[in-house]
């Protein structure tokens, strides 16, 4: 098998700071980090590589700017996943983040899944900060391959995948004819974590790099980006238990909620 | 212009109609394997009796057929899975999560939520786009026109994808974003048994459990619809008590439109308590069995 995992340094949203006042979000400011659900997709591509063999490429188009801060937070993804068990990596940087819609991305992104060849690509049911699914879709769209979102289990029975899939009221079974795209989601492994030999090797293992080159136009433009306002009124009751409930069940009285 | 309509959920699929006659679109509603009952409000409906829904490929392969300028989805784990497959087909925008939609001559414009709830982002594209909108934003229309009827055969393509087998999950009773209040439990509890204090709370405030995704999707110790969350169900309780859930931006974000949110967690620096009205920093240990005893009084 030969495949291509996708994964999204993706902003991490627990630490980004939001102004609901001036509608500021510190984007620049925040960090980002691989997305937990593309992890995922590293670990089963490494399983399923463990199994039957062959090679996990990963791909990454880096889309929130290339500052030396970003570069630096990319290739420590990188390495993780690498020293996961992938074999190599290319990442792909230089984007501006406003001129790479998922149309965009998934068109380069699928250019280099047919450049290493693979004949399944997983990716996760969501990144991070985005949570879509919108492009491992497009992908399997622009490869003229078929695409199962939500895969909960993945089976390699010879040129086919038995994926099992979770859908808000129904669990499928379905067979799949490789070559495929197969979203995943969280539930479906345990990503492992690196020993420290690993994580030495990894620094050896090839990384290619390349620059962005803008051939296509996006579909979509963000005109903005708005903090949404919720008033909270954050009171924190402060007292003996006994005391804190009775005020607590006084103020929902209040709040004619109870 | 010309709307397009699809969903596997026939209530859903009135809710995007809703969305279209807000539009002045000339509507095409298509079902697969579904009968049309009590559906107005549509130009026109296109019945495939022979194609279910889980067949993804030839529901795409219809709607690839039908020509519109904007296609409305629902935003359940079906219609996502084919809003990107379409709109790439499509050569066109794709949007999910949308919580409001309109048209400005060939443009359409779209609200969603973003970064895991912090932002809400306004996306324009020129029109053809593919959408799936949030459950309850529009409602269906309860009168209008009554939709010419036309059946087609399944589209006949190669098949790649082939269902072996379905299982329905277990079902809950109230559905989570309808009840006006919600107990939502996290891995502040030690076992499912200690769970049984969250159900007597519901019970008592009239209310249904909740949980955070680790208790449904991990450990299994509830159904997976109830879930809250940005990949879970989004809900709007009047009253909502998050329990040991320490308010993870994931989590948090689906319960911004809860009206009045009360949190109980002994870790005095979770972050649950910057989305709360009232914060009870205590052992929910005590505190939950404490405040049943009070509740009953
Ligand atoms: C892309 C993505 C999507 C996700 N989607 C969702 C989603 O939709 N919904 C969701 O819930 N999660 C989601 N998650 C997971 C989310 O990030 C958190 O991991 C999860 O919400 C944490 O669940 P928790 O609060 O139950 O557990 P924890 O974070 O472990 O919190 C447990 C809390 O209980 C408190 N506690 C412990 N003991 C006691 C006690 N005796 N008394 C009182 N308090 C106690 C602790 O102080 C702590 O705050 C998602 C993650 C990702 C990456
Ligand atoms: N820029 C990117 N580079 C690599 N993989 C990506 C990128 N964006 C999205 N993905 C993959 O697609 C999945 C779904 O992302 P999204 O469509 O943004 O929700 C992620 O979990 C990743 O596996």
């Amino acid at each position: 098998m030969n495949i291509a995992v996708l994964l999204k340094q993706s902003i991490d949203v627990q630490e980004l700071m939001v102004d609901p006042d001036s509608d500021k979000i510190y984007l620049e400011e925040a960090p980002t980090k691989p997305g937990e659900i593309d992890l995922n997709a590293v670990e089963e591509a490494v399983r399923i590589k463990e199994k039957v063999g062959g090679k996990a490429t990963l791909i990454m188009l880096s889309t929130w700017g290339s500052s030396g801060k970003r570069k630096r937070e990319a290739r420590e993804a990188i390495k993780r996943s690498l020293a996961m068990g992938l074999d190599d990596a290319i990442f792909i940087f230089g984007a501006d983040g406003r001129e790479v819609d998922t149309y965009v991305s998934a068109k380069v992104i699928a250019e280099k899944v047919r450049e290493i060849e693979a004949n399944l690509v997983l990716a996760g049911e969501g990144s991070e900060d985005n949570f879509t699914g919108l492009l491992p879709a497009r992908v399997a769209a622009e490869l003229g391959w078929p695409y199962v979102a939500y895969a909960t289990s993945i089976e390699v029975e010879g040129d086919h995948l038995i994926v099992t899939r979770s859908l808000e009221d129904y669990e499928e079974k379905v067979k799949v004819k490789l070559p495929a795209v197969i979203s995943v989601t969280q539930e479906i492994n345990k990503p492992r974590i690196p020993k420290l030999m690993e994580i030495v090797k990894a620094g050896k293992k090839p990384v290619k790099e390349e620059e962005f080159n803008k051939k296509h136009e996006s579909k979509l433009k963000i005109k903005s980006i708005k903090v949404p306002k919720v008033e909270r009124k954050k009171v924190v009751i402060e007292g003996d238990l006994d005391e804190v409930l009775d005020k607590l069940l006084q103020a929902l009285k209040e709040e004619g909620v109870i | 212009m010309r709307v397009v309509i699809y969903s596997d959920v026939l209530d859903l699929a009135k809710e995007l109609i809703g969305l279209a006659n807000e539009l002045n679109a000339e509507t095409e509603l298509i079902l697969a394997g579904m009968e049309p009952d009590n559906v107005v409000g549509v130009d026109r409906i296109t019945l495939y009796r022979g194609i279910s829904p889980e067949d993804q490929e030839l529901v795409l392969e219809a709607l690839k057929q039908a020509e519109a300028d904007l296609y409305l989805l629902s935003n359940d784990r079906r219609g996502r899975e084919l809003v990107g497959l379409l709109a790439h087909s499509k050569g066109g925008a794709s949007i999910v999560d949308a919580t409001s939609v309109k048209v400005e001559g060939d443009r359409v414009i779209a609200e969603r939520m973003t970064l895991g709830g912090k932002g809400v982002a306004v996306e324009e594209a020129k029109m053809p786009a593919v959408i799936s909108v949030m459950a309850g934003k529009y409602k269906p229309p309860e009168e209008g026109k009554s939709p010419e009827i036309i059946e087609k055969e399944a589209p006949s393509i190669e098949r790649r994808v082939e269902l072996v087998d379905k299982k329905e999950k277990p079902k809950v009773g109230v559905p989570l974003d309808k009840a006006d209040v919600v107990i939502a439990v996290g891995r502040g509890f030690k076992k499912k048994e200690d769970l049984k204090m969250a159900y007597e709370l519901a019970e008592i405030l009239g209310g249904v459990v909740g949980a955070t995704r680790p208790l449904a999707a991990d450990l299994k110790w509830m159904p997976e619809e109830v879930w809250i969350g940005i990949s879970g169900v989004r809900i709007r309780p009047k009253l909502l008590i998050v329990i040991g859930a320490s308010g993870q931006q994931q989590f948090s974000a689906g319960i911004m439109d809860s009206k009045v949110v009360v949190a109980i967690n002994n870790d005095e620096k979770a972050p649950i308590f910057e989305v709360s009205d009232y914060g009870i920093v205590a052992d929910l240990y005590e505190a939950v069995p404490k405040l049943i005893e009070k509740l009953k009084r």
